[in-house]
C-alpha cells in the first residue's frame, strides 16, 4: 500500500537526508519508525503524504506515484498528526477546528455535522464544542488535533512523537486508541524514540540511521539487538537491559524478552532452577 | 535548609481555581529531590514560585511563603533570587538567545553588571566543569538537544546560585540526550554540592539519583519520601506516575527477598537477583 | 523579484570589510546615501556608484550585489517607463541610478555586519539597551519563526489546505490557518523567552557590562574620515559650485539624454 522504491532525498544538493530507501507497508500494519534525531524519520514520513517528493526514486501510495498528486489530494487518504498540536489549532471553536479538514476535502454539510459530533464525543470534547481551542489544556489540545485529523477517516495515520511530554495516564489512553485503531485494516505509522511505548504499541519496527534503513523487524527482534539500538542512539527498554546484564552471569537467561509477564516468568524459572 | 515552602497556595490572577493548595516542603542543602505528577498538577507553577517568577512575573494571589536561603521570595526582587536559585525550562530553543555558547554563559553575569574579567573567569570555569570546550564558539542551532540543555544549565549557573530547579528539562530530548543531562545533574549534585529539584516524567533515569521523591496531584502533595517507598504506593500509580518496568518486575517476583528490595536501577536489580541465585 | 534581497543578506566571511567596526560601515552607508541624494545629474551619480564598488569588492560580495541588481531590474523597468512618460528619460535614468546607489550603500553595511554586532554597536552608541536587545532578539528568532511557519504550513496542507486555489481574496484567506498558529506560537515563545530572561536577572541594573566590546581602530577612523570628506566635497559641489553662475563645473557634469 505504501511503497518506497529506492528513494533518495536531498534538501540541499549532495547532502542526502534519505538514501537507498526501499520499504513496503501493507494495510493492517502498525509500524514504529525509530532512529536518532536527524536520522530522517520525519523526512520519510513527509514523503507519504506528498509534503516532500523524492529527489530520486519513487514513493507509491496505493499504486499512485506521489509526484502525480498534491498533498491536499493525499489528505483524503493520509492523516498526519504533527508533534506540536499548537501548530495546527487556529479556529474559533472546536467544531470549526474539527470541520476544517472536512471542509477542505469537500464533504457535504450533513456529513461534516455528523462527523464533527461523532468525533467530539469519541474524544470526550463535546462539552467544549463552542469554545476556542486555545482555552483547552495541553492534553486536551493534543486530543483535539488527533480528532481533527481522524475525522476524515484516513487509511493511513501518521503520528509524529505522540508520547512526548505526556504523563502515564495520557500514554495509556493513546495505547487504548491505537489498540482500537488496529482493528480496522488501516496503516498506522508511529514516528518515535520512545522504546517502552513502541514495545506495547506496534508489531513492526523500522530503524533509520543517517538516512538509511538499518533494521526492519518485530519489536522482539529489534529491541533486543543492542548494537542496532546503539547505532540509532536509542536506549534499550529497561527489561531488555536487565535481561542482557543478567545473561552475562546466567547464560541461560533469555535476552529477547519484552514484556513484564515474560520477565517475571523468566526470573521465577531461573530462581526455581537454582534451588 | 535551602528551600522552605510553608503552606503555599497560589491562584493566577487570570483564574479562580487554586493551582497550588497548601503545599509544605523542605529541601535541605545539597539534596537531590525529584518531583512528579500528572499533567496539570501544578509542578510548573511550583517551579516558578521558587525563583520569584511567581509572584513577580506572574501576578496572582499567593498565600503562605517560600523562603530560599532564608530570603522570602515575595520580598526580594527576581534578580536577587536568580543568584540563589537557577531555573531551567523545558525548551532549549527559548532559553538560548546569544550567538555563541560563550556569550550565552556571559549573559547572566552581564545583566548583573559583573566586571569583565570576573565574567571571563566564570565563563571559563563553567566551560571546563560542564565540558563545553568543543562547542564554545558554536551557535545554538548547531547544537544537539542534549548539548543545548547542558548550555542552558551552564548559563543559569553563571549567576552562581547553589540551588537548581529544572522543569521537565528532558521532555523535548531524545533518550541518549536525556541520559546526558541527567548524568550532568548527578555530577553537579555530587561534585559541586548543588541542591537540585528535578521535575520529570522519565522516572527510570531519575530514581537512582534522588534522595526523595515528591508526588504532586491537583495542586497538593500526595506523598513524599524515599523513592523506593513512594514509587510502590498504589495511589501514586493511580494518578498517572509511570512506575519503571524494572521496579514493577521486582514487585511481582514471588521471592520475598526480591520483592522487598528497594532497588531503583537495572544494575541494582541484577545484583539483587544474582545474590539470591548464589545462595 | 526576491533576488533583490541578496545584497542585504549577511554572510560570515573574513574580509577587510567584515573586520570593520559596524559603526564605521554604518557611517559610510549614511554618507554615501546622502551623497547620492544630493545629485540628479547622471554622470556624477554613476561616479558615486562606481566609487562604492571597490568596497563591495573588498567584501568579496560582488556576486550578491549583482544578483540584487538583477532583482532590481523589474522595479527599474517600471520606474523608467512611468518617469519617461511623465517627465523625461533622463530623469528616469537618474532616479534608477539613485536607487542603485542607495541600495549599494546600505548593502555594504548589511553584507558585512552581523546583526548581533549591530545591536552591540547600537548599545555603544548609547541607544537604550532594551531597544538594541529587542532588535537582536527579533533577528535571532527570525529563522526559528521561519522554520515554524513552514512546519505549520505543512501541518495545515496535510489537512487538505490548498494554498494556490481561488481568486486573490480566497488565496489571502487560505493563509489564515497558517497565520494564526504562527502568531499564537510566537506569543507563547516570547513569554517563555521572557521567563528565561527574568530568571537570569535581565534588566536588573542600568549599568550592564559585556564580555566583548567593540573597538575602533585606525582603519575605522581612516574610512570614516574618507567618507566624511567625500560627503563634504559633494555638499560643496552641490551647494556652492552648482549654484554659482556661470558654473565652474565642466560641461560633462551636466550631460543628459536629449529626451
Amino acid at each position: 500500500m505504501i511503497f518506497f522504491d529506492d528513494v533518495w532525498f536531498e534538501y540541499e544538493p549532495n547532502q542526502p537526508v534519505l538514501r537507498n530507501l526501499s520499504l513496503q507497508i501493507q494495510p493492517g500494519e502498525t509500524v514504529a519508525l525509530m532512529g536518532e534525531n536527524g536520522a530522517g524519520k520525519t523526512t520519510l514520513a513527509k514523503h507519504i503524504n506528498g509534503l516532500l517528493k523524492p529527489t530520486r526514486g519513487t514513493v507509491y501510495l496505493e499504486g499512485v506515484d506521489t509526484r502525480k498528486t498534491s498533498t491536499a489530494q493525499l489528505a483524503r487518504k493520509v492523516g498526519f498528526v504533527f508533534q506540536n498540536a499548537d501548530h495546527q489549532l487556529f479556529a474559533d471553536t472546536l467544531q470549526a477546528e474539527i470541520g476544517f479538514g472536512l471542509r477542505n476535502l469537500n464533504f457535504s454539510k450533513e456529513e461534516i455535522d455528523e462527523r464533527v459530533n461523532r468525533f467530539l464525543t469519541l474524544f470526550e470534547l463535546t462539552k467544549y464544542q463552542d469554545q476556542s481551542p486555545f482555552l483547552l489544556s495541553g492534553g486536551e489540545r493534543k486530543r483535539l488535533a488527533l480528532a481533527s485529523v481522524l475525522c476524515v477517516e484516513p487509511q493511513v495515520l501518521i503520528l509524529d512523537e505522540p508520547t512526548q511530554a505526556q504523563d502515564a495516564l495520557q500514554k495509556q489512553k493513546l495505547l487504548d486508541f491505537i489498540a482500537s485503531f488496529r482493528k480496522s485494516n488501516h496503516i498506522l505509522l508511529l514516528v518515535t524514540h520512545d522504546v517502552e511505548f513502541a514495545v506495547k504499541a506496534v508489531d513492526r519496527i523500522v530503524v533509520l540511521s543517517q538516512g538509511e534503513l538499518i533494521a526492519d523487524g518485530t519489536p522482539r527482534q529489534i529491541l533486543s539487538n543492542l548494537s542496532i539500538l546503539e547505532r540509532a542512539r536509542l536506549l534499550p527498554p529497561q527489561l531488555t537491559q536487565f535481561a542482557h546484564q543478567l545473561a552475562e552471569h546466567e547464560p541461560r537467561f533469555p535476552t529477547d524478552l519484552l514484556t513484564l509477564t515474560e520477565a517475571v516468568k523468566a526470573v521465577n524459572q531461573i530462581l526455581r532452577r537454582s534451588r | 535548609m535551602s528551600i522552605e515552602i510553608d503552606q503555599l497556595s497560589f491562584t493566577y490572577s487570570t483564574s479562580d481555581t487554586k493551582v497550588l493548595d497548601n503545599i509544605s516542603l523542605s529541601i535541605p542543602q545539597g539534596a537531590f529531590f525529584g518531583l512528579v505528577g500528572p499533567s496539570g498538577c501544578g509542578k510548573t507553577t511550583l517551579a516558578r514560585c521558587l525563583n520569584g517568577l511567581i509572584p513577580h512575573f506572574h501576578p496572582g494571589t499567593l498565600e503562605g511563603s517560600v523562603k530560599v536561603h532564608g530570603l522570602d521570595t515575595q520580598e526580594h526582587p527576581a534578580h536577587e533570587l536568580a543568584q540563589k536559585v537557577g531555573l531551567v525550562f523545558q525548551n532549549p530553543e527559548n532559553q538560548l538567545i546569544a550567538p555563541t555558547v560563550e556569550r550565552e554563559l556571559a549573559f547572566g553575569p552581564e545583566n548583573l553588571g559583573v566586571p569583565r574579567n570576573e565574567i571571563r573567569h566564570r565563563v571559563e570555569t563553567l566551560i571546563q566543569q560542564i565540558h563545553l570546550e568543543d562547542i564554545r564558539d558554536k551557535a545554538p542551532y548547531e547544537l544537539s538537544g542534549g548539548e543545548q540543555q547542558r548550555v542552558a544549565i551552564a548559563a543559569v549557573l553563571a549567576l552562581q546560585p547553589d540551588i537548581l530547579v529544572l522543569d521537565e528539562p528532558t521532555a523535548n530530548l531524545d533518550p541518549l540526550s536525556a541520559f546526558e543531562v541527567l548524568e550532568l545533574l548527578a555530577q553537579l549534585n555530587r561534585d559541586m554540592r548543588l541542591t537540585i529539584l528535578l521535575i520529570e516524567h522519565r522516572l527510570e533515569l531519575v530514581l537512582p539519583h534522588i534522595q526523595e521523591l515528591v508526588v504532586l496531584a491537583e495542586g497538593r502533595i500526595l506523598t513524599k519520601g524515599p523513592p523506593s517507598q513512594v514509587i510502590n504506593k498504589p495511589t501514586v500509580a493511580k494518578v498517572g506516575v509511570a512506575v519503571p518496568p524494572i521496579i514493577q518486575l521486582l514487585k511481582r517476583i514471588k521471592h520475598p527477598n526480591i520483592r522487598a528490595a528497594t532497588d531503583l536501577s537495572v544494575d541494582q536489580a541484577v545484583k539483587t537477583i544474582l545474590q539470591e541465585l548464589r545462595k | 523579484m526576491a533576488a533583490i534581497f541578496e545584497a542585504f543578506r549577511f554572510k560570515q566571511k573574513h574580509t577587510f570589510m567584515h573586520g570593520l567596526d559596524p559603526r564605521t560601515t554604518f557611517f559610510m552607508a549614511v554618507c554615501f546615501s546622502v551623497l547620492a541624494m544630493l545629485f540628479l545629474e547622471l554622470l556624477p551619480l554613476l561616479i558615486i556608484i562606481l566609487s562604492m564598488l571597490p568596497f563591495v569588492l573588498l567584501a568579496k560580495s560582488i556576486g550578491q550585489w549583482s544578483r540584487s541588481l538583477k532583482g532590481l531590474a523589474f522595479l527599474a523597468g517600471f520606474i523608467l517607463i512611468i518617469n519617461s512618460y511623465f517627465i523625461s528619460f533622463s530623469f528616469a535614468v537618474s532616479t534608477v541610478l539613485r536607487l542603485t546607489a542607495l541600495m549599494t550603500a546600505f548593502s555594504i553595511f548589511f553584507l558585512t555586519v552581523h546583526p548581533d554586532d549591530f545591536a552591540q554597536a547600537l548599545i555603544e552608541m548609547h541607544i537604550p539597551y532594551e531597544f538594541a536587545f529587542a532588535f537582536s532578539m527579533a533577528v535571532r528568532y527570525v529563522p526559528t519563526i521561519a522554520t515554524e511557519t513552514e512546519t505549520i504550513r505543512d501541518a495545515q496542507m496535510s489537512r487538505g489546505l490548498e494554498l494556490e486555489s481561488g481568486n486573490i481574496l480566497q488565496r489571502v484567506r487560505n493563509y489564515i490557518p497558517i497565520l494564526i498558529p504562527v502568531i499564537v506560537s510566537s506569543i507563547r515563545r516570547a513569554l517563555q523567552v521572557a521567563e528565561s530572561l527574568e530568571s537570569r536577572a535581565f534588566g536588573s541594573t542600568a549599568s550592564r557590562t559585556s564580555l566583548y566590546g567593540l573597538k575602533l581602530r585606525k582603519r575605522d577612523f581612516a574610512l570614516m574620515i574618507y567618507s566624511l570628506l567625500l560627503l563634504l566635497l559633494g555638499l560643496y559641489v552641490t551647494f556652492i559650485l552648482r549654484t554659482m553662475l556661470p558654473s565652474p563645473l565642466p560641461d560633462w557634469f551636466f550631460w543628459t539624454f536629449p529626451f
